[in-house]
């Protein structure tokens, strides 16, 4: 898209301020899919039903269905996931089913762990991210939007992580409002927009959705 | 339409103006701002908060001999040629030297203009007291003093009030306290006024050949002589004859009143631009909030192509919600504390010519006269330093060769080693001209070392809790080095409280800035895939206008009210100690 006209021969070294990137400690992410816009399906645009997935390492958990349909879906889905140190990146899958029930991947958004524990981001920041979804041929299908807190460290969560298989569908509301900066966590409520579980479904996560 | 479509055509099809669902999105605004200019230019300005002041006086002189005086108050705005243009007056106070005017004086308030306030305060004849004040001579009254104040500086104080000392000339060499002058400001209601509704259609008529339309609403406003200011525009529902359209979210400020008759178009969206009006109807918001409340439907009309009457169709419009309230405007949040923090990077490559030549855009004019780079940071500082309370901004050059020898793309302008701060707009004009004595012009430009250091200081303010918004004024004549790494520091920073001001001065081809500038552009996405969480940037090309027409540095600063609020309204901030609404 852009051509450089120049090599660039500066080597930018990011200087990251959390020393607990070098640390095997797990933490908790509090992960919210809020939206898609543009979704293509080989080139055109999507007027499917579709489904999102957030997957740290070998875990993930899925949104419910945008029942709406089209290609900018709303879901919203509030997620808390665990993940270790080491994980240089999460990544946010949307898929569609199909009228026979089949679910199919439209594309996958690689985001880089450091975008939301690097030097602009302190812990309890709500991060507000967007990322480009690519296809399985790299190609662009449309734009995902998240928002991503790393939990503020307590004791409660160093006794918890010791335990290594706890599920943290359980969600506990420890992270009481402290700070002007720290939003309140609830999706924005508005009516007829936060989507229904489809019967038949199995919904592993803890959904928050609005009345 | 459906089948048939190719290209990115997704842009088009998003919501415009009224549309918060996705607080994470940009929309395309580019359409929005060319429909403003156009209106602008025929002098169709958008709506403002409006600023009701209230006035009191304390200790005036008493300038009656048989009773006390008898006071009134007239303000005035000073324009930029220095005259002074009646905004209001208060009424008569009998007999009275603290007086507590009860007339309020409403005022436009434009972020993007320093206004100066002027307040004279007269003693009016006791053979005056029965006539109306609009049409009293004040130069018949009794002068009693004269206080000046900016109306930012006014809305920036925790109760948002300020006292004023009364001056005034009474003679040679006299000089006598005569009291003060308080003013108390207060944003009306309306301004702040949002109604929210979700709006549907059923029914609607078929306007494609192989597949169904592709629908979305349009709002207008109707003026007077059939003008009609488009206000707002829904998402496009593809394929769809009954479509359920996202939430609208419309200010007082953009409908006028509820009574004012909106236009709402159903069209049907084409890639061509051209697209097919389904049906309209013509309702004010009042209408609209009695229809929702007695779950009623409206038809759509197709107006006559003959001059007959309209052709009501079968396809409908349903409010399925409406919701009014009150949401914080940018003046609550500046007046519970939120400050913007003002910052400032200059140009220093060698395209800008040898600053000790006449034709080079750093020239220093010995008559006084500023240059380009001067003019933008006068004219954006001046306006940004009231709602900075320290008046503290870091100032850089970038491009410039140093006194050690390297060229550096982010050097304090205040040429110190350590700390870029520079004290007021006097501090950067300063700074600036010592830096142009001791700095030799190189290159290449590069923004992303600036961009980098102002999303530092953004990301410390959030680690202290800081109700801060920065503001980072870049000034430059050149083309980008590094598109790549610019676009990927403002992809960093496009979460962060910031903004990023672009000016350009000279005569070059500036189409690199329309780029990152997306209210032109598309979404700015970095190398990495991660996409701009929101619009940051504006961009203005500073050319040579007459003094006295409207700045295009002022179309650059009157955006940022709006940056600002998306920034705190889609993370739920409220203004300091406020409760949520």
């Amino acid at each position: 898209m852009y051509i450089l006209t120049q090599k660039q021969h500066m080597i930018y070294i990011r200087r990251t301020d959390h020393p607990r990137l070098y640390t095997t400690m797990t933490k908790t992410l509090e992960i919210d899919i809020r939206s898609a816009e543009g979704l293509k399906l080989n080139r055109r645009l999507l007027k499917k039903k579709t489904f999102a997935v957030a997957r740290i390492g070998e875990k993930s958990r899925p949104s419910h269905l945008d029942v709406s349909g089209g290609s900018s879906p709303t879901w919203n889905c509030k997620l808390e996931m665990p993940m270790s140190g080491t994980e240089q990146f999460i990544y946010i899958e949307v898929l569609f089913r199909t009228s026979s029930g089949r679910e199919k991947k439209i594309g996958e958004a690689k985001i880089p762990t450091s975008d939301f524990m690097g030097r602009y981001s302190p812990e309890g920041h709500l991060n507000f991210l967007s990322y480009r979804l690519r296809d399985e041929y790299g190609d662009k299908c449309g734009i995902v939007n998240v928002s991503i807190m790393v939990k503020p460290y307590s004791t409660d969560e160093f006794k918890s992580s010791s335990t290594a298989m706890k599920d943290y569908g359980a969600c506990s509301s420890q992270a009481a409002e402290t700070g002007l900066w720290r939003p309140r966590s609830e999706p924005p409520a508005i009516d007829g927009y936060g989507g229904r579980i489809v019967t038949g479904v199995p919904v592993w996560c803890v959904l928050q959705r609005p009345t | 339409m459906g089948n048939c479509l190719t290209g990115d055509v997704a842009g088009g099809k998003q919501a415009i103006g009224g549309v918060q669902q996705r607080p994470t999105s940009t929309n395309n605004a580019g359409q929005n701002d060319a429909v403003d200019f156009f209106f602008r230019s025929r002098g169709q300005y958008p709506l403002f908060s409006q600023i009701e002041l209230s006035l009191s006086a304390s200790n005036l002189i008493d300038r009656d001999i048989t009773s006390k005086s008898d006071p009134m108050a007239v303000m005035y705005l000073r324009k930029k040629d220095g005259n002074l243009e009646e905004i209001g007056r208060t009424e008569v106070i009998l007999n009275s030297l603290n007086p507590n005017w009860i007339e309020k004086i409403t005022v436009s308030f434009q972020f993007e203009t320093v206004q100066t306030l002027v307040f004279h305060v007269f003693d009016v004849d006791t053979r005056y007291h029965n006539v109306p004040v609009k049409t009293l001579k004040l130069k018949e009254q009794d002068y009693l003093g004269e206080a000046t104040c900016v109306l930012s500086e006014v809305m920036t104080k925790p109760n948002r009030s300020m006292t004023l000392n009364l001056h005034g000339n009474f003679g040679a060499g006299v000089s006598r306290k005569l009291g003060t002058l308080s003013v108390q400001a207060e944003e009306t209601i309306a301004s702040k006024t949002v109604v929210e509704m979700n709006l549907r259609s059923v029914n609607l008529d078929n306007k494609d050949l192989f597949s169904k339309s592709d629908p979305f609403l349009r709002i207008s406003r109707l003026v007077e002589n059939s003008i009609v200011v488009p206000v707002c525009r829904t998402e496009v529902v593809d394929n769809n004859l009954n479509p359920i359209w996202k939430p609208v979210c419309l200010t007082m400020q953009q409908f006028g009143s509820k009574d004012t008759p909106l236009l709402i178009e159903c069209l049907d969206f084409n890639t061509s631009g051209n697209h097919e009006l389904i049906g309209r109807t013509e309702k004010s918001v009042a209408e609209l909030e009695r229809l929702c409340q007695q779950r009623e439907a409206i038809n759509f009309v197709y107006p006559s192509t003959s001059h007959g009457r309209n052709k009501v169709l079968k396809g409908q419009l349903i409010v399925d919600r409406f919701v009014e309230k009150v949401q914080y405007s940018f003046l609550d949040y500046i007046s519970s504390g939120f400050e913007l923090n003002f910052m400032v990077a200059v140009d220093f490559t060698a395209s800008n010519g040898d600053p000790r030549t006449p034709s080079s855009l750093h020239y220093n004019d010995p008559s006084g006269r500023l240059n380009s780079y001067q003019k933008a940071i006068v004219e954006v500082g001046e306006v940004i330093q009231f709602y900075d309370s320290d008046r503290r901004f870091p100032a850089w050059g970038f491009g410039g060769r140093t006194a050690d020898g390297h060229v550096s793309h982010a050097f304090n302008l205040n040429g110190a080693s350590y700390g870029d701060e520079v004290v007021g707009v006097e501090g950067i004009m300063s700074a600036y001209s010592s830096a142009l004595a001791n700095v030799a012009l190189a290159g290449p430009t590069l923004f992303s070392h600036v961009v980098d250091k102002a999303a530092h200081i953004a990301s410390q303010s959030l680690s202290q809790n800081s109700p801060k918004y920065f503001v980072l004024l870049i000034i430059t004549d050149g083309v980008l080095t590094d598109m790549a790494g610019t676009i990927d520091a403002l992809v960093r920073a496009s979460d962060l409280p910031l903004s990023v001001l672009i000016v350009g001065v000279g005569n070059t081809d500036f189409t690199q800035m329309e780029i990152l500038d997306a209210d032109k552009g598309r979404r700015l996405e970095s190398s990495t895939g991660r996409v701009a969480t929101r619009d940051i940037v504006q961009f203005v090309p500073m050319k040579d206008v007459h003094s006295g027409q409207v700045s295009v540095v002022q179309a650059l600063l009157e955006e940022l009210p709006g940056q600002f609020l998306s920034y705190v309204r889609c993370r739920n901030i409220n203004p300091v100690g406020a409760p949520a609404i």
